[in-house]
């Protein structure tokens, strides 16, 4: 159950946004790390190559160079802080031994460099969302589904080995938001992110911070992966034309509705990276954030790369495939970008010019696109201020960040300073149409979507979610 | 809080899509729908209405159109030219990915309207087994391909998400597709891909094995017998037909680029 509801900022003056700074920093109590706190923590995450999920061995092997090569390279170039995130690999999480190994193998390794080096350091691990929605027993291990029983165990395995914090990306409302990505349906992007991902984010969240009180492990957050970063991944550069941007940003924006579920339940932070609504849960909650941005080109393309970056409190490479460079191995050549970037914010702070160099970092892709543009943390914060006015209701509090965005996006247009292409503009009016034609009366809302949605979408499953 | 102007945003970065942009003409006037759309009637209106995507009025119009014309007329000289249509708009640059899926879910339930006077299904070009990595649940990816290839005229066998590889090769060894795809987001789920290709070939089949998806490259793709890079979701009526005519994987290897009409050999965003 969530313990409340945000109907409040934390932040009450966006200009008091800044990276590094939280209003509510989080401590972990293994290697003695602080998250917005003062200073900035660069983060590396790396995946095993192919073929390494064979045998527990194997991946054991993968996991420890990947650690060591980080680890190496923070002690040969003087990285005072750092934070490694393993996003499990499918094999990991369905098999919860492994993953508690695994988890014990990288904190003693990241034990020892401390113990060398005295460094503060902080070990993520990012449970993997195995469940399949059509499979027996769906989303839910009371429905008999075994990939859910196998998360929970997992968790419990990373938190007893060692784990700093624990997080993850769920799924939840997925197959609803993947048809409306194909469609462009605003409607379906609201109902699947923002009613249903809300939902499954509780139901997960619930558990997962359960099961961390048990432990010295902070239960972190979430990033909406599966729908917000699938629309900016399925809308890509300023000369794609597979999805406006104009409506992924209003995903993204109903993505911070549902993702600030993990911290109505209890997760303390910092949140996940990937769907960019960082600055958004970060205006709303006052809670430290990990962001991802010009560091993550190993993962993907980026129209806001240096934008993002202005509020951050953990700078990360989102993910890159463990293999070898000129330079080093992936580990040890991401921990460093990540690092010099956060070195670079770092002495801003100390020399009392952090709000100098983050608005130059929003002014640089502030105009580029209209994502950045939203995400900028000054728009940001007015998304959540939408959000919250609505704050304890899922449903109506996404509806109106989406449209907060869709009215940014509509002046930013108007005043000249990120002009749209037609088929931006088209589909921006019509979401905002759609949105604004929709009931206020929730439950009528979902009747009609759950309706709607179990006929056109057959992976849909309403008793996933309790519907 | 005010934030500073910048003096010249184009020493920063340039809009290239907003630059670029053509002067704006109604969809039916375009060089695209004008090139494949018919004159005749009613086969304009029914293309026209998939070209809008307008499932409703797709409907209304076969319904129509069954009164007078044949089944098979309305789908290859109406529905089909229509979608023939979208296809060159979305190629130009024109539509975007949605207006094309909303087009086939038009064409589709006209195609299906069509059947139904007919009382059998249409005959299709050929048939493609689609299947998302074990352990793998993005299959968006996979959607688009099923959705191009079935608004092209081919039988997909939609084999999910999450499928072990067993049932992969059950299924190929059963339906004897002209094709396999697999697509997969993580590194982990992709290493399910050789050892497919591995059991295909001990059972003697030959089949191009179309790997795509963000965590594959051409490369690596290319280290396994049977496998091709597919680089894009569109590209795979295209590649379908190919295959229809007899190209092999190893052709596919160097010719994909040739077959799809465009630079298409590198990983995308």
């Amino acid at each position: 159950m969530v313990k409340f509801r945000y109907t409040k900022m934390a932040y009450k003056d966006p200009d008091d946004m800044v990276f590094g700074h939280a209003i509510y920093p989080v401590f972990c109590k293994n290697w003695n790390i602080q998250f917005g706190a003062g200073y900035v923590i660069p983060e590396v995450k790396v995946a095993p190559r192919p073929g390494m999920g064979d045998s527990l061995e194997k991946l054991k092997a993968e996991h420890e160079r990947i650690t060591r090569d980080a680890c190496d390279r923070a002690a040969a170039i003087g990285i005072p802080f750092f934070m490694i995130e393993q996003e499990h690999v499918f094999q990991q999480t369905d098999n919860p031994k492994w993953a508690g190994e695994i988890t014990a193998l990288q904190a003693a390794i990241i034990e020892e460099y401390v113990s060398k080096y005295g460094m503060k350091a902080a070990l993520r691990q990012t449970v993997g969302d195995i469940r399949i929605a059509e499979k027996p027993g769906g989303l839910r291990a009371s429905l008999g589904s075994e990939y859910d029983a196998h998360i929970a165990e997992t968790v419990e395995e990373c938190c007893k080995n060692g784990a700093s914090d624990i997080c993850m990306e769920t799924m939840g409302g997925k197959e609803v938001l993947d048809y409306g990505c194909m469609r462009q349906d605003i409607r379906a992007i609201l109902f699947g992110i923002g009613y249903l991902g809300s939902i499954d984010m509780e139901y997960v969240w619930t558990r997962n911070v359960e099961i961390c009180g048990h432990y010295a492990t902070n239960p972190g957050g979430e990033t909406n992966c599966s729908g917000a970063n699938t629309l900016m991944f399925v809308a890509g550069g300023l000369t794609a034309h597979d999805f406006p941007h104009t409506v992924a940003m209003m995903g993204r924006a109903i993505a911070a509705g549902r993702t600030l579920v993990a911290y109505e339940c209890g997760a303390v932070g910092p949140h996940k990276d990937c769907a960019y609504e960082g600055p958004i849960l970060k205006a709303v909650s006052g809670r430290p954030g990990a962001q991802e941005g010009k560091q993550a080109v190993c993962a993907h393309g980026d129209v806001m790369g240096n934008t993002i970056a202005a509020v951050c409190d953990v700078w990360s490479n989102e993910s890159v495939e463990f293999h070898s460079e000129f330079g080093g191995t992936t580990p040890a050549v991401w921990l460093q970008a990540t690092a010099m970037e956060a070195a670079l914010m770092n002495t801003a702070i100390q020399t009392g010019q952090a709000k100098v160099l983050r608005d130059l970092y929003t002014l640089t892709d502030r105009f580029r696109d209209p994502q950045g543009y939203c995400l900028s943390y000054d728009n940001a914060w007015r998304i959540g201020n939408a959000l919250v006015e609505y704050g304890k209701d899922i449903y109506l509090r996404a509806r109106a960040a989406a449209l907060e965005a869709g009215k940014i996006m509509k002046e930013a247009h108007e005043k000249r300073e990120v002009v749209l292409t037609r088929f931006e503009l088209d589909s921006l009016e019509r979401a905002m149409a759609e949105l604004e034609a929709m009931t206020t009366e929730t439950p009528r809302w979902v009747e009609k979507c759950v309706a709607d949605y179990k006929r056109k979408v057959p992976n849909f499953k309403p008793e996933n979610y309790g519907l | 809080m005010v934030l500073p102007s910048i003096k010249n945003t184009d020493f920063i970065f340039r809009r290239f899509n907003v630059e670029l942009e053509g002067p704006a003409i109604p969809v039916e006037d375009t060089p695209e729908v004008k090139g494949a759309v018919p004159t005749a009637e009613p086969f304009k209106t029914l293309a026209l209405a998939v070209v809008k995507g307008d499932t409703d009025a797709v409907l209304s119009k076969v319904k129509d159109a069954l009164r007078t014309t044949k089944p098979l007329d309305i789908i290859e000289k109406g529905l089909a030219k229509g979608m023939d249509a979208v296809g060159a708009l979305y190629a130009s640059g024109t539509y975007f990915l949605p207006n094309v899926m909303v087009s086939a879910d038009a064409m589709m339930a006209g195609i299906a309207e069509c059947e139904k006077a007919l009382g059998k299904t249409t005959e299709k070009k050929g048939k493609v087994v689609c299947h998302v990595a074990e352990g793998d649940p993005h299959d968006i990816g996979k959607n688009l391909v099923v959705m191009f290839l079935r608004a092209a005229g081919y039988d997909v066998i939609d084999l999910g998400r999450d499928v072990p590889i067993e049932t992969v090769v059950n299924a190929v060894k059963k339906e004897k597709p002209i094709w396999l795809t697999g697509t997969a987001l993580m590194t982990t789920t992709m290493s399910n891909f050789p050892k497919i290709a591995a059991k295909l070939k001990d059972a003697g089949i030959d089949i191009p094995f179309g790997c795509g998806g963000g965590a594959l490259s051409k490369e690596w793709v290319e280290t396994f017998d049977l496998g091709f890079f597919g680089a894009k979701s569109h590209h795979a009526p295209k590649l379908a037909d190919a295959i229809l005519k007899g190209m092999g994987w190893k052709d596919l290897r160097v010719k994909y680029s040739e077959v799809v009409g465009e630079y298409a050999t590198g990983k995308g965003w």
